[in-house]
């Protein structure tokens, strides 16, 4: 198992060096050669999630081992699934959708190196996760985390384009062009495609999180820090799905409300890492029985 | 939605500022966003702590400050409720103002009417709801429960019964733990006997040889050499021939045998020359004599005598007399005489006379504590503990077994003082201790007496087990060898024992328990109501028992047996609408986001070519 995970581990390092160079040379064959080095990764990352959930004989995400590896596996599977959506039904031939490859891949990564420094051996479930409530919510969270990490990628490159480009450019992801698309896609509408199919999950994720919590503790909320935090994470999504709106009738530029959303997302993608990794870290820690996974 | 009404009528009605802000999508992300911080301090700063908490960890200034704007309790303080009401409001405005009887528009009224139903839901909860837990014995029933803001007993009008209550126990799993002091490293390593696993980071490498699955420390008694490093002779005391005690003596430690029923002290001693063997052979000998300590606190008044029944002591620099009234060997058995007392509870009793009259007390040797917390002193400056050796004896008969690096030993009889008899005595001969109707016989002799000790396999009579049957759970041990810049190294590791240095001290194994023991907790809960049972149920964490609007949950058990179950109760009149907020918000935000783009398209086909991707036309939605 360790050795599976090593080498899925420098398979996702692979992919993002495989990404970087497709981004610079821009073959159809190092386009398949990145593609396949990427799947490669979830091809293995599937194998370890598999195996840890047949050894352990529990659906594998209730410690903290197994929470890094199935991260990096709905990181990896989302995004490939965006990758498909753009070749098969947006039948995009050209995009830089690449860059964010490397991005998710290097996200990936680190989850897996996080893996490897955690304490990988099987714990007994305790009482309160003998639930089928435990798979429905999780799975619903790391979804959700894994669309918005897309969108925090998306940010970030966005920002860098334009301050490299200062505007002169565009900062085009996949063009309208010679594609099912009806306009260019640019990075920060790339970041929002990715929070309204991340959004929705996330509500799920709190709201089966509360009812869950409500059969298994009497409260469907306690103001607990891990709950507190996931709801300070759907409020910030949720203001910037409302910006949009309000934005227009502010005095701030229209070509300055995309780098606005963006420095929003950057601040709310680490606010969901926190909430996912951070809480022990909290003062308040202390007075919490959610903190098991740490 | 207005269109029966007169546009001008709408016109005035809206046209106040005031009003349109409070309608504003502006005041609804301003509020979030105040929200959001509000609820990071929550986790920042301590919540629902008592006062000290917030001085010792911010401060006089900050505390006060904290405590005045509610900083405290933040989720339950005036203003954020405040928040909570103003968003219920600017969202039902918003709502009744924007909306379009179109289908695309089904998503948002969902969205935020199910909000405004949470929100109420939670209130009403807040309000009529209740909750708190209970206690309830096994066997027993409770009609009640205690409220969980004030402890207070709110009853039910049904009593619910424990009938049972079960924990169902995972075995027992065990790991092996490397420690690298140097590096801090700490890795647990998988227990696969033969497999050498090399610890990364360092250049030690650990393999398990051999493996128990259920063992114990076996000790025994070897001799070292021929030199008499530690004499040690194994006794047995025979009373008409048979044994009634037996032991090994070692002259330089334990060395006495004690019987007090027929007042004899026996006792083992080496003597280094002949000026020694005559003393030891021949006289009784000096044993420490019990002590009394007598400590004036605050006065850095220090006495220290020996105990004769009957001495009074005055304390100089203080108005106490200390009269030493009784020594008793067994305290349980303090009314018999000195010398029938086996040394068990050593004390002494004492008068203590002063200005406010007489006090007595009780000292004990082992446990010099006991009395101060017990009593109530009249004296609280003066403080009293004794010192009674052990090998301490009154014993009129005295046998002395002492021998020489010579090759002599003998067994010398004294009675009150005087000797009475002395022989030469051989291994495994039984001989008379004169008047007292017993005889000696000494078994063995190792001049250098030292404990070998062996783990090995537990053999299969359970002695000693503490566990029901079918639970065994057995004591495992690991042969670990251990390679390192020492060379190698292996030894038996017995399971939660101390941990296992390397010679160069610097790694460190510890072969320990790990994972959780219990596996899941259940009670068979039983109602009964008006003198009838109408319902029995298992419960366990995540399924509990609803019965009248209350719920039951398992939550807790006694920890120290499994005498009583912990059960949280709560009763909920807003959870159907704050479930069917739930519900709606889920469907809501799907429609949004997953089935508006797709109705968009098809409604939209016939019509201007509108780019659906953009931000404009999500913000054109949604004004006027």
């Amino acid at each position: 198992m360790d050795f599976t995970l090593n080498v899925t581990f420098y398979v996702y390092i692979a992919a993002i060096i495989a990404y970087v160079v497709r981004e610079i040379w821009r073959t159809k064959t190092l386009r398949w050669v990145s593609f396949g080095v990427f799947t490669g990764a979830l091809v293995l990352n599937t194998v370890l999630v598999l195996t840890r959930w047949y050894e352990a004989n529990h659906a594998p995400m209730s410690d903290k081992y197994e929470s890094f590896v199935f991260f990096a596996w709905t990181i990896a599977l989302v995004y490939l699934i965006m990758e498909l959506v753009t070749i098969f039904i947006a039948r995009v031939h050209e995009s830089r959708l690449g860059i964010i490859g490397a991005l998710q891949s290097l996200l990936s990564a680190w989850m897996l190196h996080s893996a490897i420094n955690t304490d990988s051996t099987i714990k007994e479930l305790p009482p309160a996760l003998q639930s089928n409530w435990l798979v429905v919510h999780v799975i619903n969270y790391f979804i959700s985390y894994s669309a918005l990490s897309i969108s925090f990628s998306a940010a970030i490159i966005y920002l860098i384009y334009r301050a490299i480009y200062r505007g002169r450019a565009q900062e085009i992801v996949m063009t309208g062009s010679d594609s099912q698309l009806r306009k260019d896609v640019t990075f920060d509408k790339l970041a929002y495609i990715s929070v309204t199919i991340g959004f929705p999950f996330l509500t799920v994720g709190l709201i089966t999180g509360s009812i869950w919590a409500k059969g298994a503790w009497g409260t469907y909320w306690g103001w607990d820090p891990k709950e507190t935090w996931s709801l300070i994470s759907w409020l910030v999504y949720l203001s910037y799905l409302h910006l949009p709106m309000i934005l227009p009738k502010t005095k701030i530029k229209k070509t300055f409300a995309p780098i606005l959303l963006s420095i929003v997302l950057l601040v709310a993608f680490p606010i969901v890492l926190f909430t996912f990794m951070g809480m022990h870290k909290l003062p308040t820690a202390v007075d919490s029985d959610h903190i098991y996974a740490e | 939605m207005a269109k029966a009404a007169n546009p001008q009528d709408k016109k005035a009605k809206n046209d106040s500022k005031a009003w349109q802000f409070v309608c504003s999508v502006k005041l609804a992300v301003i509020i979030i966003i105040i929200l959001a911080v509000a609820c990071i301090l929550g986790t920042l700063v301590l919540q629902m702590r008592p006062p000290e908490d917030y001085v010792s960890r911010y401060g006089e200034g900050l505390a006060k400050l904290f405590s005045a704007i509610q900083f405290t309790d933040i989720f339950h303080s005036y203003w954020f409720a405040f928040l909570l009401v103003l968003l219920c409001v600017n969202l039902g405005c918003c709502t009744i103002k924007r909306w379009r009887n179109t289908v695309l528009q089904i998503g948002f009224l969902v969205t935020h009417i199910s909000i405004i139903m949470i929100l109420i839901g939670c209130f009403i909860d807040l309000q009529f709801g209740e909750k708190g837990g209970v206690n309830v014995y096994e066997g027993k029933s409770v009609d009640y429960y205690l409220n969980r803001a004030d402890y207070r007993k709110i009853p039910l009008d049904f009593q619910v019964y424990c009938d049972d209550f079960i924990i169902e126990k995972h075995p027992p799993k065990f790991r092996l733990v490397t420690f690298v002091k140097n590096k801090d490293l700490q890795k647990v390593i998988p227990v696969k006997v033969g497999k050498k696993i090399n610890i990364p980071g360092s250049s030690y490498a650990v393999t398990v040889k051999d493996y128990y699955q259920d063992a114990e420390y076996r000790h025994e008694p070897i001799n070292e050499s021929n030199e008499p490093n530690n004499p040690a002779i194994y006794v047995q005391m025979l009373d008409s021939n048979h044994v009634t005690a037996e032991g090994w003596l070692l002259a330089k430690d334990r060395n006495w045998y004690s019987d007090s029923k027929r007042d004899l002290k026996v006792e083992y001693l080496w003597a280094d020359n002949d000026e020694d063997y005559e003393k030891l052979a021949k006289t009784v000998g000096k044993s420490a004599k019990p002590k009394l300590d007598i400590i004036i606190e605050g006065k850095n008044i220090h006495k220290s005598v020996p105990v004769e029944e009957g001495k009074s002591i005055s304390i100089d620099g203080a108005d106490y007399v200390v009269e030493i009234k009784q020594l008793a060997l067994d305290y349980a058995n303090r009314a018999a005489p000195l010398r029938e007392q086996s040394l068990d509870n050593p004390a002494v009793r004492v008068e203590i006379t002063g200005p406010q009259g007489v006090e007595t007390r009780w000292t004990f040797s082992k446990y010099p504590d006991y009395w101060d917390k017990a009593h109530q002193s009249k004296y609280k400056d003066i403080k009293l503990t004794c010192s009674i050796p052990d090998d301490f004896s009154e014993a009129a008969n005295r046998l002395k077994i002492v021998q020489n690096k010579d090759g002599k030993q003998t067994l010398s009889y004294l009675n009150d003082g005087n000797l009475i008899s002395i022989i030469d005595w051989e291994i495994d001969k039984s001989y008379e201790i004169d008047e007292t109707g017993l005889q000696i016989r000494i078994v063995k002799y190792f001049p250098s007496h030292s404990t070998k000790r062996e783990v090995v396999r537990r053999s299969d009579n359970h002695e000693g087990h503490n566990h029901a049957p079918g639970e065994h759970v057995g004591n495992p041990a690991i042969l670990v060898e251990i390679e390192g810049p020492r060379g190698i190294v292996a030894d038996w590791m017995l399971v939660n024992n101390p941990p296992k240095w390397y010679p160069d001290k610097n790694l460190a194994l510890l072969y320990e328990q790990s994972g959780m023991v219990v596996k899941d907790y259940k009670s068979i809960l039983r109602v009964v109501d008006g003198g009838k049972t109408v319902m029995t149920k298992t419960i366990e964490v995540n399924d509990p028992l609803k019965y009248k609007g209350y719920v039951f949950y398992q939550s807790s058990y006694d920890p120290e047996g499994e005498r009583y179950t912990g059960l949280q109760v709560t009763r909920n009149p807003g959870l159907a609408v704050v479930y069917s907020g739930f519900i709606l918000l889920c469907v809501g935000v799907v429609f949004i986001f997953y089935v508006k783009p797709f109705l968009r398209r098809k409604l939209k086909k016939g019509q201007k070519v509108k780019d659906y991707y953009s931000d404009d036309e999500i913000a054109a939605e949604h004004i006027e």
